[in-house]
């Protein structure tokens, strides 16, 4: 489904930010990139769907023809027609805050449609009721005629999710989607996310390895650019601390 | 010791009084000023005082239809002047643009800025000739100078996480600028261009006079065939459109910025 190759990028200080992430997805799964600040986790998710420039690697993803089409090397219109099969979920803060929430979710949909009509009326009738059908599934359904940007920081994360369930991808990928959010509201959007993995698989990167434990069908574990982990979400402390880099004990 | 001297301050006052006065006069001795001058014209002030009041009444309705074309002129700047500062804008912001575009036209729209209005009019006449559609391309043009840097600011502190949420959709560059950028800037930009429109509006009355039309053109034409009390009517007249250009660009301004917040 998605075969992430070798993914290596230098930062002009001379730093090696990736050096060699490899690691693939299957139907099905849900899995969890562990890793602490910097270590190179979103880096990777930015580099599936396209938005930064690697030194070297590649990343291949099952395209809607089923033939296995590279992300690295596409441009243009190919890179935009494999962006439109994930749906990437950033923090809710990347919402356009002064649009209804509608709105937002409609424009996961933007790369689908023909550019006179994005610019002549935007979205049909049609489409905004699917986009309720998706608010509803994240039980945002009520608020779907509210400026994004009153909402609360849980309320934007659902939001984002259902830009992309209403994007319809293949594959979604979650940048830090509780991050921000409160034990509470974070065991809400996992609850959100869990279901998606069973019909197009869910990569998301976490801070803390408590709820991957619990939600998780798999977990890469990413350390100053290489992968130290790919296996079962239940790590026992070494491992754990092999990702944090710090000693057994501190591990939890 | 006390920190203070009472010598040492009258020194010092004098010595800027002093500084002050000689500058001055320099000044004034370059521009002719010289009390003779000052005499005579005070001397005539009476006179002229009865010449300009009471305003001629009778005159006001023949002002409606050059007070509503310095309006027109004035709205048509800055409404043109606003679509223009968009496209500007983008060209003129480092987050959308590469560096050897944005340059150029930071540098352009300064010089722009730095040619007074009344200059860029005599321009646009020897292309156009006298009249109104002059007046309002040196309008909507000097707008574009302000607007675009303006703009250009806004797009740069636009959030940058917004447009890359949705180019990871496979929206389009141009789709990403409609839905991303556009709502980011457009009230702030429409809140300029309302402050541009009531910066227009008194320079239209100004550039009317030398060419543009409208209610300039009428206070111009009385004073030169010295009917002074219809020039205080036409004057009377500009100063009611000025004052409520400025009131109803601070009302709209004010209600868009706290639309902006909630």
């Amino acid at each position: 489904m998605l075969v992430v190759d070798a993914l290596t990028k230098t930062v002009p200080g001379g730093r090696r930010v990736l050096d060699g992430v490899s690691f693939s997805v299957g139907a099905g799964e849900f899995v969890g990139i562990l890793g602490s600040s910097g270590a190179g986790k979103s880096l990777t998710l930015r580099a599936i769907s396209g938005l930064t420039e690697l030194d070297s690697g590649e990343v291949r993803f099952a395209c809607e023809d089923g033939t296995m089409c590279c992300v690295t090397r596409a441009r243009g219109k190919a890179l935009r027609a494999a962006r439109r099969q994930m749906g990437v979920i950033f923090q809710g803060l990347h919402l356009v805050k002064r649009m209804t929430v509608i709105e937002n979710v409609m424009m996961g949909r933007l790369g689908f449609i023909h550019p006179l009509r994005s610019w002549l009326y935007g979205f049909t009738d049609a489409e905004a009721r699917e986009a309720l059908e998706a608010l509803d599934q994240v039980s945002m359904k009520p608020l779907a005629g509210r400026i994004t940007g009153s909402l609360s920081g849980g309320e934007m994360q659902r939001v984002a999710i259902a830009r992309a369930i209403f994007q319809r991808p293949r594959l979604y990928l979650a940048d830090e989607p509780i991050a921000a959010l409160d034990p509470r509201n974070a065991e809400a959007i996992l609850n959100l996310l869990q279901p998606l993995s069973r019909h197009n698989p869910v990569v998301s990167t976490f801070h803390q390895p408590e709820l991957t434990r619990r939600f998780c069908t798999r977990v890469v574990g990413i350390r100053e650019g290489r992968v130290v982990y790919d296996g079962s979400p239940e790590l026992s402390r070494s491992e754990l601390a092999g990702i944090y880099g710090i000693r057994e004990a501190q591990a939890v | 010791m006390v920190p203070y001297s009472a010598r040492r301050q009258l020194v010092r006052r004098a010595v800027g009084f002093g500084l002050w006065l000689g500058l001055f006069l320099a000044a004034a001795a370059l521009c002719d000023l010289s009390p003779e001058i000052l005499k005579q014209g005070l001397g005539k002030a009476p006179q002229f005082a009865r010449e300009f009041f009471p305003p001629l009444w009778a005159a006001a309705d023949e002002m409606v239809e050059p007070l509503l074309s310095t309006l027109a002129l004035a709205s048509a700047a800055s409404l043109l002047g606003m679509l223009l500062a968009f496209p500007v804008g983008l060209a003129a912001a480092a987050n959308i643009v590469p560096v050897w575009l944005r340059l150029p036209v930071r540098i352009l729209l300064g010089a722009e800025r730095a040619l007074p209005e009344i200059l860029q009019l005599l321009f646009f006449v020897v292309a156009f000739g006298l009249g109104p559609f002059s007046g309002m391309c040196a309008l909507a043009f000097s707008s574009i100078g302000m607007l675009g840097k303006l703009v250009g600011d806004a797009i740069e502190d636009a959030d940058d996480k917004v447009l890359e949420s949705l180019k990871a959709t496979g929206a389009s560059f141009w789709q990403v600028i409609r839905y991303g950028l556009l709502p980011q800037v457009l009230p702030s930009l429409a809140a300029n261009a309302l402050f541009r429109f009531d910066v227009n509006v008194r320079s239209s009355v100004v550039l009317g006079a030398i060419g543009a039309g409208g209610i300039g053109a009428e206070i111009a034409r009385s004073m030169g065939m010295l009917q002074y009390n219809r020039a205080t009517m036409a004057v009377l007249g500009s100063l009611i459109l000025i004052y409520a250009a400025e009131t109803v660009s601070g009302q709209l301004r004010r209600r868009l910025l706290e639309d902006g917040r909630s």
